[in-house]
């Protein structure tokens, strides 16, 4: 339970950091750290449950985009700003380091392995962000 | 036509796409604007590195603006504001002026960022080398790494390194670091120190715009905002 908060809180904190980095309004910088710190719990808490890393990855990413629609909506602030904090911590900064560090010591089968996965990472945070944007849109509609 | 407000659609879309804002963001932007300026009819078309703007008035006189973007150091409270300012023009809150008035002050700002960005680097590298398993020590070191890369840009005008070679220095940096503690003191991981260090230099805006313009279509953008 407390590895759990903890992400919570690391996550909050480089969403954060990220905030100041990228100059969001002020106003934004506390709503967005918590969404990133969400998003971030739900993907630990899925991969400590023994869901599959894309799977927990979309489902965490998800969550922060739609809520940062709805927040960026309600606080009318352009999407772009919480989505960009949001997702931030779900990024595979370790996996893409991991495979550069398997391509400099000339391990190739290990660096196309870390390589796919952090791959199929990336492209399961863009996947999810697409489908905030539709869900946020049905849901609007009705 | 009236020269100002020609002035203030470039001011918008330009504020917009150097501080990244997403290109469809632009030529909305400016089709509204430009409607709530009393233009006849307005056609934007942007990308990452240009926006190309034609306006035509009800006299049927057209004016066309090609504007070269170059990349800024991404403001997204500059985007916001301008979204604001497009809002406020378009629901009749403030008057077409006092609009091109906050667009050309807007533009003409330049807040000097550097610390700001010195200590949000420490920050976000402090949180995520924790993301990254490593202890307080990790953290620490990761933070005062990241810092350290955001002062190159304290470097003097003449011998400072921007872009791709910059982001290629940080690297290094970020590596160098990490890396040469632990050889010479064993101290930290070096795993959770660099990747932590490095993430804030992953360019997190791009990689939303590339996203948000692909799903809109806007493949040219996309596609730029990807690479």
């Amino acid at each position: 339970m407390t590895d759990i908060l903890l992400s919570l809180l690391f996550g909050m904190v480089a969403t954060a950091g990220f905030a100041g980095l990228t100059h969001a309004p002020r106003r934004t910088w506390l709503p967005a750290s918590v969404v990133g710190g969400i998003g971030y719990m739900l993907y630990e808490i899925l991969q400590r449950g023994g869901v599959a890393e894309p799977a927990s990855m979309f489902a965490g990413v998800l969550c922060a985009c739609i809520l940062s629609q709805i927040l960026a909506r309600k606080m009318r602030v352009i999407a772009t700003i919480f989505i960009t904090l949001s997702i931030i911590p779900c990024v595979p900064g370790l996996g893409l380091y991991r495979t550069m560090v398997f391509l400099g010591q000339r391990q190739a089968y290990e660096a196309l392995i870390c390589g796919v996965n952090t791959m199929i990472d990336i492209m399961m945070i863009a996947l999810a962000a697409g489908v905030s944007e539709f869900a946020v849109r049905c849901f609007q509609r009705k | 036509m009236e020269a100002m407000y020609m002035k203030a659609l470039e001011n918008a879309g330009r504020i917009i796409m150097e501080n990244g804002g997403e290109a469809y963001r632009v030529e909305e932007t400016v089709s509204r604007m430009g409607e709530a300026f009393g233009m006849a009819h307005v056609e934007s078309f942007a990308i990452p590195s240009g926006i190309f703007i034609s306006c035509k008035d009800h006299a049927g006189q057209v004016e066309t603006m090609v504007l070269r973007v170059h990349r800024g150091g991404g403001d997204l409270d500059k985007v916001d504001r301008v979204n604001a300012i497009s809002r406020q023009v378009v629901d009749g809150s403030i008057s077409p002026e006092e609009a091109c008035r906050q667009l050309e002050e807007l533009h003409s700002l330049r807040e000097d960022s550097r610390a700001g960005n010195v200590m949000a680097a420490a920050v976000a590298a402090f949180g995520f080398a924790f993301m990254f398993r490593g202890n307080l020590t990790d953290a620490v070191i990761s933070a005062i790494t990241a810092a350290s890369v955001q002062l190159l840009a304290f470097l003097p005008k003449r011998i400072r390194i921007a872009g791709l070679s910059g982001a290629l220095a940080g690297g290094f940096i970020t590596a160098l670091v990490p890396n040469l503690l632990f050889t010479l003191w064993r101290i930290g991981t070096t795993e959770a120190i660099v990747s932590g260090a490095l993430m804030p230099l992953v360019p997190g805006v791009a990689m939303t715009n590339a996203v948000r313009d692909t799903l809109r279509g806007d493949i040219v953008s996309g596609v730029s905002h990807a690479a």
